[in-house]
């Protein structure tokens, strides 16, 4: 019996193993590649660990001076943050309103917010062109917070309502309206500090996706002074880096850790649980 | 501390798919420092009820006042009231001071110091004062019972509201608590709302119980009023446990005004004293007798006697609960535990004309109970056992 345990127990950890390098070499070749020179970047003969005289930060640096990277973070930053915060703003009091409220149209109003999550957005890059092109906000950054944050509020709504339907027992709002609260304070005093780790989840959820956000940005600029890091990728890959791996996977690099210490960051508020349940 | 009065109010639940009146025409009269307990089975209304007096409901139609004052249409916050939950809605993000105080820092000028005091006085009043410190999520249901409950103590209102404040605690606990409960409202003397499903929290705690169904009153008494002369049926179902023993049965009368109840298994004679209130004409009749009226009795006169099969016996120490097979129906009897038949034995079981109660098969409404014109005070003994 002891033999077999250990032995379940080599497999299940030869497994684990297994599927952990799985998920992890891509990331490694990531990194491993963005650090090479650049013959070393397209050498058969480079190790899966390469020698320590192949390895160099030059590909960040070329990356830093030949494009504007400065310039795409800057608007990555500010477009995904202010998106974020303003779909918040709305999705907020719009999720409770269909978690709580009974209005009439509540059902069809919930199912048009959360249809247009499923919606192929390529079908509307043209009308939505038009529409922003009239607007005067192609190629500018009010015009890409504008579109991120209604393309990411359905999610925010659907999200935030999920938690407030389910993570908030009635009752504490109840109590709260005994105790001396309106429905407007409870739901700013009571409801919203015990809703931060679903807030926290839907910003993080926002923030990414406004940051990964292509087409929008794609579509509504093409100034490379209002280009967004995911976009400016875009370029970088159809001008002649293609054959220079090592700088291909910096700006990859690159784009992928702001997003990561974000979501470092909020870790802490997202998955903080609600305590107070009866029973015991 | 206030009177508390509901003058025919109903409450009606307007939906696209169907309308439901969960609370209909009800009428409650409430005197100060009453202990008024609310029973009845799930979605008789009593809930909605509480809900319309804490002003989390609104009310369809009728009036509601609080000391003599229409509060319809208030605000719970104005209503000066304090509600304990079911789930005891304690704010998970406060700690158990802050839980307590928070409403005296909301609706009154009350000082920190003076809140302070207060709340520890209720915390030593609900012996929780050495969990001041501590976030609800760290107590057990009983503590966090205790918290709500201190919560409303706190506040000092003219009104307490409970919400089947026990049920989600172990048998033993809830005992404890609703004695406890019992105590606190006995020292500070407000005006009770209690609403459960559970009839013996009613008869233990109230001083008088108002039973609901299907959103209408069915009676409104004393403990002991409700278990010796209910209305009708349901609150003669409802009220006791076990529950009473009913059969379909006949009357026929004789000419000197007595006469005999009989269905297929089973006939009782019975004197012109008992069926003297009820109408010549009627005959289909509900025969109800309670399970503790009832003896196992091999000595008791056969006009008296119905012999029955027993089926299961049931041992809880104190007593023996023995059912009996009555026609394929279970008929139930409370005996001392020195009653032990065997299963399978046949027994001749027997009671006293004065436990009995009649219903009109038709209305389901009380005719008479043996004992009415004898008061309930012969039976004090009954109904406290009862409501162990």
């Amino acid at each position: 019996m002891i033999n077999e345990n250990k032995r379940s127990r080599v497999l299940l950890y030869a497994g684990i193993i297994a599927f952990a390098l799985f998920a992890i070499v891509p990331y490694y070749w990531v990194i491993r590649t963005s650090i090479l020179t650049n013959l070393a970047a397209i050498s058969q003969d480079t190790g899966f660990i390469p020698a320590i005289g192949e390895l160099t930060l030059d590909a960040y640096t070329q990356i830093w001076n030949r494009f504007a990277f400065a310039t795409y973070f800057r608007n990555s930053i500010i477009v995904s943050v202010a998106a974020t915060i303003i779909s918040l703003f709305f999705a907020i009091p719009g999720a409770y309103a269909f978690a709580r409220l009974d209005f009439p149209g509540r059902q069809a109003l919930f199912y048009t917010a959360v249809f247009t999550i499923m919606f192929p957005w390529i079908v509307l890059t043209i009308p939505v062109y038009e529409v922003f092109y009239f607007l005067r906000l192609v190629n500018t950054l009010p015009g890409i917070i504008i579109a991120l944050s209604i393309f990411v509020l359905p999610q925010n709504i659907w999200l935030l309502q999920g938690f407030f339907r389910q993570g908030i027992p009635e009752n504490i709002e109840e109590a709260a309206l005994i105790d001396g609260h309106n429905e407007l304070t409870a739901f700013l005093r009571i409801v919203l500090p015990l809703s931060l780790p679903a807030v926290a989840a839907a910003a993080l959820f926002a923030f990414l996706t406004a940051w990964n956000n292509f087409l929008w940005v794609f579509v509504l600029t093409t100034d490379e002074a209002t280009r967004t890091a995911t976009v400016a990728i875009y370029y970088i890959l159809g001008s002649d880096v293609l054959r220079e791996w090592n700088v291909l996977m910096a700006s990859l690099v690159l784009l992928v850790a702001p997003p990561v210490v974000f979501y470092g960051l909020s870790r802490r508020y997202v998955g903080a649980g609600l305590g107070g349940s009866p029973g015991g | 501390m206030a009177r508390l009065e509901l003058d025919e109010v109903t409450k009606v639940f307007d939906t696209k798919a169907e309308t439901i009146v969960a609370v209909e025409e009800l009428d409650l009269d409430i005197d100060d420092g009453e202990f008024i307990v609310v029973v009845g089975p799930s979605g008789c209304g009593k809930s909605t009820t509480l809900r319309m007096i804490a002003g989390l409901e609104t009310v369809t139609d009728g009036e509601i006042r609080l000391g003599g004052e229409r509060i319809n249409e208030k605000s719970p916050k104005d209503r000066d009231i304090a509600m304990v939950f079911q789930s005891y809605a304690l704010y998970p993000h406060k700690t158990v001071h802050q839980n307590m105080g928070y409403g005296l820092h909301l609706s009154t000028d009350l000082d920190d110091e003076e809140i302070d005091r207060r709340v520890q006085e209720a915390a030593d009043m609900m012996g929780i004062a050495d969990l001041l410190d501590k976030k609800p999520s760290s107590l057990s249901g009983g503590q966090q019972q205790r918290v709500a409950t201190g919560r409303a103590i706190v506040r000092e209102p003219s009104l307490f509201l409970f919400d089947e404040p026990l049920s989600n605690l172990d048998a033993k606990l809830r005992k404890h608590m609703r004695t406890e409960i019992s105590r606190i409202h006995s020292e500070v003397g407000i005006t009770t709302v209690y609403v459960t499903h559970d009839q013996e929290e009613a008869m233990t705690m109230a001083d008088r119980i108002v039973i609901l169904n299907s959103g209408k009153l069915q009676q409104i008494g004393p403990p002991k009023e409700v278990y010796h002369e209910p209305t009708n049926y349901f609150v003669a179902d409802f009220i006791g446990s076990p529950s009473m023993n009913f059969l379909d049965v006949e009357l026929e009368r004789n000419p000197d005004g007595s006469g005999t109840i009989t269905s297929e298994d089973f006939s009782y004679d019975v004197s012109s004293r008992l069926l003297e209130p009820i109408d010549a004409s009627t005959s289909d009749l509900i025969f109800g007798i309670r399970p503790e009226d009832v003896r196992i009795d091999p000595q008791a006169p056969p006009e008296k006697t119905v012999e029955l099969t027993v089926d299961v016996v049931e041992i809880v120490g104190s007593d023996n609960f023995i059912y009996l097979d009555l026609a394929g129906k279970e008929f139930r009897v409370r005996t001392e535990s020195e009653v032990e038949p065997a299963e399978g034995d046949v027994v001749s079981v027997t009671f006293d004309e004065d436990d009995i109660h009649l219903f009109d098969s038709h209305t389901e409404e009380a005719l008479v109970h043996g004992y009415s014109d004898s008061s309930v005070t012969p039976q004090v003994e009954k109904s406290d056992s009862t409501a162990d």
